[in-house]
């Protein structure tokens, strides 16, 4: 069943803060905020919580780190030892800096890999822009009406109130025209 | 070095007569540059640089007789060296050893040539020459000390020290030159992806890298080479192997035979070429053997010793009438 | 963030965001112009000739360079560790600037992170070319094969160095191109329907600017930071431990990873300043790139290079306090014997000429830093020279003392690394936004006055 949206768009991060601060206090339903960049303290007005991403990363380079140096134990000491200088067969000190390169090398690239398939990005895929200039230079906010009380006016009223230059009505999933 | 020199032998009674008279000497006004292995000018630290520490290396040792000979010549145990690392490499068949009389040798070169033709080792002209880029595995080295008159001369054969704790082997990135359980410093040629790393950490450069394709289709003149030693590809590096090619051979022979290998029963190119008999290899393991025997001469030295690469080739010190500045005497 | 607004703007002029699209996506819609082509004929000439050169060499041998028994490395590695050196300052600015809050970086880290890059690919072109067999270059990677199975050695610092320079590009191009996509996605939706809108419609991943993501994406981004830093610090300890860990005097110094980290940043510094004063002016960017990163970053040149300084007297007074004789004589060999003019270029450019940037008028003066930092990078690749040649041309047994010529191959194949950095730089200038966008719109309003929140 789809929704009714009502979305505002702004052209300054502080107009967008604080109508998205209204609008919390209101507890309208926040679908989305778009922005162009980055916008700092904007996580914490939303009441986002801190991204569990860096638990991949310390679990993906724990493992690295744990592999690969079994596996140049395994390989030096196991498989096949070979005598090398005289060093005795475990030479853990020479094993250290590879086994600080494949950890960083696990952790960075499955933290990458677990953004893209979180945030579902995929190279080719089709971009859904809620609106044409959201990576240029507007920031946009997205409401869902909630419950029945949810009076179009009202809330079209604050947004406007908070500084949005536009504000459109639509129904969820709707195309935006290019 | 590359020059043919045949042409001013002269034969006289029916032997060759290496001096003739009436030679003149007269400016070309052209230039040449020579190609030779080593020039006097390069073997000495240079006045200028000499560093605080001293000038001299101990690297070619002078001893008197009487030195030589106190304790019955028979060298004084040595406490062992504290080691960091367990020991998982023992030596527990055989221990190849040798041995080099620097007071024997009269740097005839002669354990070059015999070297160079046992192990297809290439011959690359005058131009590599002038690169510095002899492949022998073995040369002489010389030092001189005293006047430039009448200078003393010492002559050191180096190659591979096949060191125990080669630093060579450790940089090597892909396991192209190991240690054997006989304490042999092996090569794998087919291996060897030519980082040269080895060479460079090669305190005494020894290594020898094959900068172009030096080998090449030629039927009659590599009927000389030797079918028991691989001939070497572009790009890899070679060295002194101790002939591990007679080692096998005997190794193999012994025990078709079903006995023990002898002392004497392998003999390096360079140690049967030796006409002073200099150059002594053997088995470190055999405690009856002449190796081991001269491992504990008082005149026995290993060059480079302090840096604790271990070294398997053992010097005698030169036996000077005299020494200059008491007992011992370094060089270099 | 009181301090911020004391201090004069990040970004000139009082841009609004859109302008700052504008003034960075513009660039790369025009049809380059005459300085860029004459730039990029320049930089690919000098490309084909490293490829000619290195042509030659592979299909002859690498006895085409002028290396022999004794001096088994020069040039080859020289300009390996001189182009690492250089990628590292890159990963500073984007990765260690951006944990310490130094917002003045958002200008330049981009086109620093590019410039990793591409001094990477061209680091890791040497040590495969400078093999006797460099097809077989692979074998230095741990992979199941018939050999029994064989696999490498691990205690090799080579080993260390493949893993440690192949983790490092990846992590860098992962780093760059994860900072791009939101960019990306701005050209993207700039461009009209055409290749052009497909390209960057692929390469931008579907971003559509949702805040969860960007949450998400200014996690990883924090994280990735993390990791470049101490990364890039392994590195070049790495790389300084091919010659640390060698027996070699000269080569085995403890001092050697902190040296070679200084140095690296120092050379990367002033490779990033030499770059950016050039596509400031030649990509009107003057609003961006300003006085202010002349002088933060003419300090850190300032700081490293006296380091670096430093280490050079340390490494003479480590010898000459040790009483190794082979130590204390690399060390006179250097200063006096045969490639002592190698030595003192190193030290006039690296250690006295950086030191006129205490004087705040030269700091301030582009064309001057400019000149300054040219020297540095001529003294940079000259450190390297003297380490590897001096160190192994004359070493324990004076009989195997050798001298070094260079070829003309090897030079060629020097100019040839140079031709395919700047032929990647200047193709990077004309296709990617150089500046990234977004963050620089995210301190947009840093340092204005009235807007300090």
């Amino acid at each position: 069943m789809s929704q009714f949206q009502l979305l505002g768009v702004f052209e300054d991060e502080s107009a967008l803060i604080s109508a998205v601060k209204a609008a919390r206090q209101q507890r309208l339903r926040i679908v989305e905020v778009y922005t162009p960049y980055a916008v700092h303290g904007l996580e914490r007005v939303l009441g986002l919580r801190r991204s569990r991403l860096s638990l991949v990363c310390l679990i993906a380079g724990a493992t690295g780190a744990i592999v690969k140096l079994w596996f140049e134990f395994w390989t030096m000491a196991i498989d096949w030892p070979v005598n090398v200088g005289g060093k005795p067969w475990n030479s853990l000190p020479a094993f250290v800096p590879v086994t600080f390169e494949v950890m960083v090398l696990f952790a960075g690239l499955s933290s990458v890999a677990a953004l893209l398939i979180v945030a579902g990005l995929w190279p080719g895929k089709q971009p859904k822009l809620i609106h044409p200039r959201v990576t240029n230079d507007r920031l946009a906010l997205l409401l869902e009406e909630n419950d029945a009380a949810f009076d179009v006016g009202r809330v079209r009223r604050l947004l406007e109130d908070h500084g949005a230059v536009e504000v459109t009505e639509r129904l969820t999933g709707e195309e935006v025209p290019a | 070095m590359g020059v043919n020199a045949a042409p001013l032998l002269a034969l006289d009674h029916g032997a060759v007569r290496y001096f003739r008279a009436g030679a003149r000497l007269s400016k070309t006004g052209g230039h040449t540059a020579l190609a030779c292995t080593q020039e006097h000018q390069s073997l000495t630290v240079p006045e200028k640089l000499r560093p605080a520490a001293g000038a001299s290396r101990p690297i070619v040792r002078e001893t008197t007789l009487e030195a030589a000979r106190e304790n019955g010549g028979v060298r004084s145990k040595e406490p062992p060296v504290p080691e960091l690392w367990p020991p998982d490499h023992p030596f527990t068949t055989h221990h190849w050893a040798m041995v080099v009389d620097l007071n024997a040798c009269n740097g005839c070169a002669a354990c070059v040539v015999a070297c160079q033709a046992e192990n297809n080792i290439p011959v690359v002209g005058k131009d590599e020459m002038r690169r510095k880029r002899e492949m022998h595995w073995m040369r002489i080295d010389r030092y001189y000390s005293g006047s430039p008159e009448n200078p003393l001369v010492a002559h050191q054969p180096m190659f591979c020290q096949q060191c125990d704790n080669a630093p060579c082997e450790t940089v090597c990135p892909v396991l192209a030159t190991t240690h054997s359980d006989e304490g042999l410093n092996q090569m794998t040629y087919n291996r060897c992806i030519g980082t040269r790393y080895c060479a460079n950490n090669c305190p005494y450069k020894v290594r020898h890298f094959n900068w172009f394709e030096y080998s090449r289709e030629d039927r009659l003149a590599n009927l000389v080479l030797n079918p028991d030693v691989t001939v070497r590809s572009r790009g890899v590096m070679e060295k002194c192997t101790f002939c591990v090619q007679r080692i096998q051979d005997a190794k193999i022979e012994a025990k078709r035979k079903g006995r023990p290998v002898h002392d004497g029963d392998i003999r390096t190119a360079c140690q049967q070429t030796c006409p002073s008999k200099a150059i002594v290899f053997g088995d470190l393991n055999d405690k009856e053997s002449e190796v081991a025997r001269l491992m504990d001469n008082r005149r026995r030295y290993k060059v480079l010793e302090e840096i604790n690469v271990k070294p398997g080739v053992g010097y005698l010190k030169i036996v000077r009438p005299e020494v200059a500045g008491g007992e011992e005497k370094e060089n270099g | 963030m009181a301090d911020v607004a004391l201090r004069p703007p990040l970004v000139a002029g009082h841009k609004r965001l859109a302008e700052v699209t504008e003034d960075i996506c513009r660039p790369m819609e025009r049809w380059p112009g005459l300085a860029w082509w004459a730039a990029f004929v320049v930089a690919f000439s000098m490309l084909m000739l490293g490829v000619t050169a290195v042509t030659y060499e592979i299909a002859t041998g690498i006895g085409t360079w002028g290396l022999n028994t004794t001096v088994g490395w020069a040039f080859g590695i020289t300009n390996f560790v001189f182009w690492i050196g250089i990628g590292h300052a890159g990963t500073l600015i984007s990765a260690i600037l951006f944990l310490f809050r130094q917002r003045w970086r958002t200008g330049v880290n981009r086109a620093a992170e590019a410039m990793t890059l591409f001094a990477v690919m061209c680091a890791g072109i040497f040590p495969v070319i400078h093999l006797g067999r460099p097809w077989f270059a692979y074998w230095i990677f741990p992979y199941p094969n018939f050999r029994g199975s064989l696999w490498m050695n691990y205690r090799s610092p080579l080993a260390w160095d493949a893993f440690a320079i192949s983790t490092y590009f990846i992590i860098s191009a992962t780093f760059w191109y994860v900072g791009l996509i939101p960019d990306l996605a701005t050209v993207r939706d700039r461009a009209n329907p055409g290749l052009r809108k497909k390209i960057f419609t692929i390469l931008s991943f579907g971003w559509d600017g949702g805040y969860k993501t960007w949450n998400r994406y200014e996690m990883v981004y924090l994280l990735l930071a993390g990791l470049c830093t101490p990364l890039v610090v392994s590195v070049h300890t790495i790389v300084s431990w091919d010659f640390a860990t060698a027996v070699i005097p000269g080569w085995h110094a403890t001092i050697f990873p902190p040296y070679f980290v200084a140095g690296a940043i120092f050379s990367g510094m002033a490779m990033v300043l030499t770059l950016m004063i050039i596509a400031r002016k030649v990509m009107g960017l003057e609003a961006y790139i300003n006085k202010r990163h002349l002088d933060v970053m003419s300090k850190l040149i300032i700081t490293t290079g006296s380091i670096v300084g430093l280490a050079y007297l340390t490494e003479f007074f480590t010898a000459q306090y040790g009483s190794n004789r082979y130590e204390q004589f690399v060390f006179l060999n250097r200063a006096r014997g045969p490639f002592a003019w190698a030595y003192w270029t190193m030290v006039s450019c690296n250690v006295l000429t950086p030191q006129i940037l205490w004087i705040r008028k030269i700091r301030n003066s582009w064309t001057l830093v400019f000149i300054i930092t040219i020297f540095v990078n001529i003294g940079m690749w000259f450190e390297r020279f003297v380490i590897i040649v001096t160190s192994l041309h004359r070493d324990y047994l004076p009989a195997s003392w050798a001298d070094y010529r260079p070829t003309s191959v090897e030079i060629a194949t020097l100019i040839g690394s140079f031709g395919l950095f700047f032929t990647l730089f200047l193709l990077f200038c004309r296709v990617l936004p150089v500046i990234a966008i977004a963050e620089i719109k995210g301190v947009l309003k840093h340092g204005v006055q009235g807007e300090a929140h």
